[in-house]
């Protein structure tokens, strides 16, 4: 880990030494992943929103998913090297604090995306409200099956808000609409192989359950592919999901998953960079940027489609 | 010369068991099994609903254990060369993608896909046996770069995107199944005759046994099967092992160490290509970031199977064993609704478990065996203690908590929203007092016990254990009486490991002394 964090370092400064030239603000944008479906919208946004304000955008991603050392280092170099904001989705909401608070009190401003910061202040917290989202998935899912039929529910990461936010509004909007209904949990961090796997072993020793609901699209496809691999077919057991991925839409149109509540992603990114430009250049932004969500049913999949452009 | 036919032509059973036992014991595979049936016996007990031990559950631990077992397979061997691999998760994913990629973009047919992909598990292995073999460089360098060139390399290459879903073939290498095709005849009643009945029992028995019965698990099992036996009959398969264990000295009796080294590395990167087949046969599609810390599990997987990191010891079924425990775990803890957290920690307990295991396996010494016995026994009462333990602690803590954080508003501080939420009302601050104090006596009782189990394992004797396990057994029904049943199977077992550690010296001397007069 230490070689990608020294060529993250290099990386940072080659940028950082070439962007003087040009003369542009520099906003240091530090992801949570590079290769995660969703994150890659969330960093287009973020591309298209620096070229849309002229600003040269520093994008720096952690060694693997999770890998909170990296951030903060990635981060202090950021502020050594003299970026006019930052942006940054935390891998850990707490663990990133002491670092946002040094950037802040050296006058950069910081703009949180997607993950809050707990335990800091920063300039803009700008992201879905998680919470609120996953009581929205709650109350569909509950509608999609009878009081009294258990459900799976594949969890994210539980060390991290968005993991908890997501499970907890979730668990309360269903358990109120249908208190006699068992939830078992499949507990991952973020990784669809874990989702495929504790699918597969609880579906394979109960011939009870109804639907999986997921707490996002990475869980959605691997609870998929767990149902193929028992020879279920589309719409035995009903799938929900979270995020509007692609291939997750696309399995809704196939007749796999019944309701998702999408994140705009692509707006996240987009509206992070653009605040992150505005604090850098000395203009007020607001404090909280909700990105909003969009209900993704077989009703409206079309709609959606088109907004975010999946073909 | 008559004394030892003697012994032989009228063995007791009791003989005979002990000689089992150390015939058992002296299997490397041997302290994982163990692993696995502790494991499979405590998570049968804490479930409800199908038994655990279901062969249809079974199938479906080995069916997610095929693609990292083939992975470990490979691993097994570098590792008994005394080298390691550390880029396997890396090729596994970078092969993944590739071969995903080749297929859903380039328009190659699935063969050439599946060609494509082994070659570059070849080519991969190739290159970093040379580095290893040829150049000198430590394995354990090259391949923690291989680690990060190659899954950088597979994220380059497909733009680190998921490729559609893939061709059916690929089903041939996870989820297909055999008897699909009889079962969907038999219902469109196209069979006749015993072919007919044939049918009718696999529909019948469908979800109960031949659902899991997939070729994951079947090509699983043939390339351990097939393994094992190249490495027990080649000479490939004994230079491995020489080269582990004293590499000048192999090369000084004339084998070719560097090629042979070089091989063994071609074929973990083989493997771990393989292993990416498999396991896109049964996932959603081929992306890069898949087999992420696989390579820490196939080490893992390794040494809970008895190898030596150092080299020239170790075997390909404790590796197999190995894989089937870390899935087992997994699916056991999930299926036993575990809270997350405590999954992690159980994971990492279970795995000090099975190689504590293995080292009192390997030693010779009856006593550190006892001891061995007795700490298992004090961590089982420990297990049950935790259960009454843990309410009184945390009511305890929360109770703490709550007056830390009235002291500190009294004092006039502003409160972090954190600290407010430590404030308890009035009704919760009962509860939680009634809380602790009904637990007080079951705690004190289950702590003794394990001050007892603890003081066993530094020193005893026979009737001491004996006495122990008893008490272990009589604390079963005070326990229950106060609402503690579930502490009842840490109970039991605890009292069998005191048990046995009782009989460990004698069993070593009678074993001793058969070994003796066989030879």
């Amino acid at each position: 880990m230490r070689i990608n964090k020294t060529f993250a370092g290099v990386a940072v400064a080659a940028i950082l030494a070439s962007s003087a030239v040009s003369a542009q603000d520099v906003v240091g944008y530090i992801t949570k992943s590079a290769t995660n479906a969703g994150w890659m919208m969330i960093n287009q946004g973020a591309a298209d929103a620096a070229a849309e304000e002229g600003v040269k955008l520093v994008s720096v991603g952690p060694a693997f998913q999770g890998d909170l050392s990296s951030q903060l280092e990635v981060f202090e170099n950021l502020v050594a090297q003299g970026a006019k904001a930052i942006a940054v989705a935390p891998v850990d909401s707490a663990g990133i604090a002491p670092a946002v608070n040094d950037a802040m009190g050296a006058g950069i401003p910081v703009v949180a995306v997607d993950t809050g910061v707990s335990g800091a202040e920063v300039t803009s917290f700008v992201a879905t409200d998680n919470y609120a989202v996953a009581k929205v998935q709650g109350a569909v899912a509950a509608t999609l099956v009878e009081d009294g039929q258990p459900i799976i529910y594949v969890t994210g990461n539980q060390a991290q808000s968005t993991g908890q936010e997501r499970m907890n509004g979730f668990m309360e909007a269903f358990a109120a609409a249908r208190p006699n209904s068992e939830i078992l949990q499949v507990p991952t961090e973020w990784n669809s192989q874990e989702a495929q796997e504790g699918v597969e072993a609880i579906l394979n020793s109960r011939q009870d359950i109804a639907m999986v609901a997921n707490a996002w699209d990475g869980g959605t496809m691997g609870a998929k592919a767990a149902l193929e691999n028992l020879g279920f077919g589309a719409g035995d057991v009903k799938l929900v999901g979270f995020d509007g991925a692609g291939d997750a839409i696309a399995a809704m149109d196939d007749g796999w998953v019944h309701a998702n509540t999408a994140q705009m992603l692509y707006q996240m990114g987009y509206q992070g960079i653009k605040a992150a430009a505005a604090a850098a250049r000395g203009e007020d932004v607001s404090a909280r940027i909700d990105t909003g969500f969009f209900l993704v049913t077989p009703a409206t999949s079309g709609t959606y489609k088109a907004m975010v452009g999946i073909e | 010369m008559t004394d030892v036919s003697n012994t032989h032509t009228t063995a007791t059973l009791q003989d005979r068991i002990v000689l089992g036992l150390v015939k058992f014991f002296r299997a490397e595979w041997s302290g994982a099994f163990l692993a696995i049936l502790i494991l499979g016996i405590a998570i049968e007990l804490a479930t409800t609903g199908r038994p655990f031990f279901h062969p249809s559950n079974l199938m479906t631990i080995l069916n997610n254990s095929a693609a990292i077992g083939i992975v470990a397979g490979g691993m097994t061997l570098v590792i008994i060369t005394a080298g390691i691999d550390l880029s396997v998760g890396s090729v596994m994913g970078m092969t993944a993608a590739l071969t995903g990629y080749v297929a859903s973009f380039w328009g190659f047919p699935p063969y050439l896909a599946i060609m494509t992909g082994l070659s570059i598990g070849l080519a991969i292995g190739a290159f970093n046996g040379s580095l290893v073999a040829y150049f000198g460089m430590p394995a354990f360098i090259v391949t923690l770069a291989g680690l990060s060139i190659w899954r950088g390399t597979g994220h380059l290459s497909t733009g680190a995107q998921a490729t559609p879903k893939l061709p059916e073939t690929f089903d041939y290498f996870g989820r297909y199944n055999p008897f699909a095709g009889l079962r969907d005849a038999y219902r469109e009643g196209t069979l006749s005759g015993v072919w007919e009945r044939f049918g009718a029992f696999v529909d019948d028995n469908w979800i109960n046994f031949f659902r899991t019965f997939q070729m994951s698990m079947l090509i699983f099992i043939s390339f351990f099967v097939i393994l094992t036996i190249i490495i027990a009959n080649t000479r490939y398969g004994r230079w491995v092992y020489a080269i582990g264990s004293n590499e000048p000295g192999a090369r000084q009796a004339g084998i070719n160490t560097p090629r042979y080294t070089m091989i063994t590395y071609m074929f973990c990167s083989f493997s771990a290509a393989l292993g990416a087949l498999l396991f896109l046969g049964r996932a959603p599609y081929a992306k890069s970031d898949y087999g992420q810390m696989w390579e820490l599990d196939a080490i893992a997987a390794v040494v809970i199977g008895g190898t030596s990191l150092f080299g020239g010891r170790g075997s390909l079924w404790g590796t197999f064993m190995g894989v089937i425990l870390l899935k087992l775990i997994n699916n056991g803890l999930t299926l036993a609704q575990l809270d997350t957290f405590w999954q992690m920690v159980v994971t990492g307990l279970i795995i000090l478990v099975a190689v504590g295991l293995d080292i009192v396996r390997q030693s010779k010494d009856p006593e550190s065996v006892r001891k061995l016995l007795g700490a298992l026994a004090a961590v089982m009462a420990f297990l049950a203690l935790m259960t009454p333990g843990a309410i009184f602690l945390r009511a305890k803590i929360a109770l703490l908590e709550h007056n830390a954080a009235t002291s500190l508003r009294e004092a006039g501080e502003t409160l972090a929203a954190g600290q407010n939420a430590r404030l308890l009302s009035p009704d919760e601050i009962v509860q939680l007092q009634n809380a602790a104090s009904s637990n007080l006596v079951a705690m004190i009782l289950l702590l003794a016990l394990v001050l007892a189990a603890c003081s066993v394992v530094l020193r005893t004797s026979r009737i001491n254990s004996f006495v122990l396990a008893a008490v272990f057994v009589v604390m079963i029904a005070p326990v229950t009486i106060m609402g503690y049943q579930i502490t009842a199977p840490f109970l039991v077992l605890g009292g069998a490991s005191l048990l046995g550690s009782a009989y460990v010296h004698a069993l070593f001397a009678r074993a001793r002394a058969l070994d003796v007069n066989a030879h």
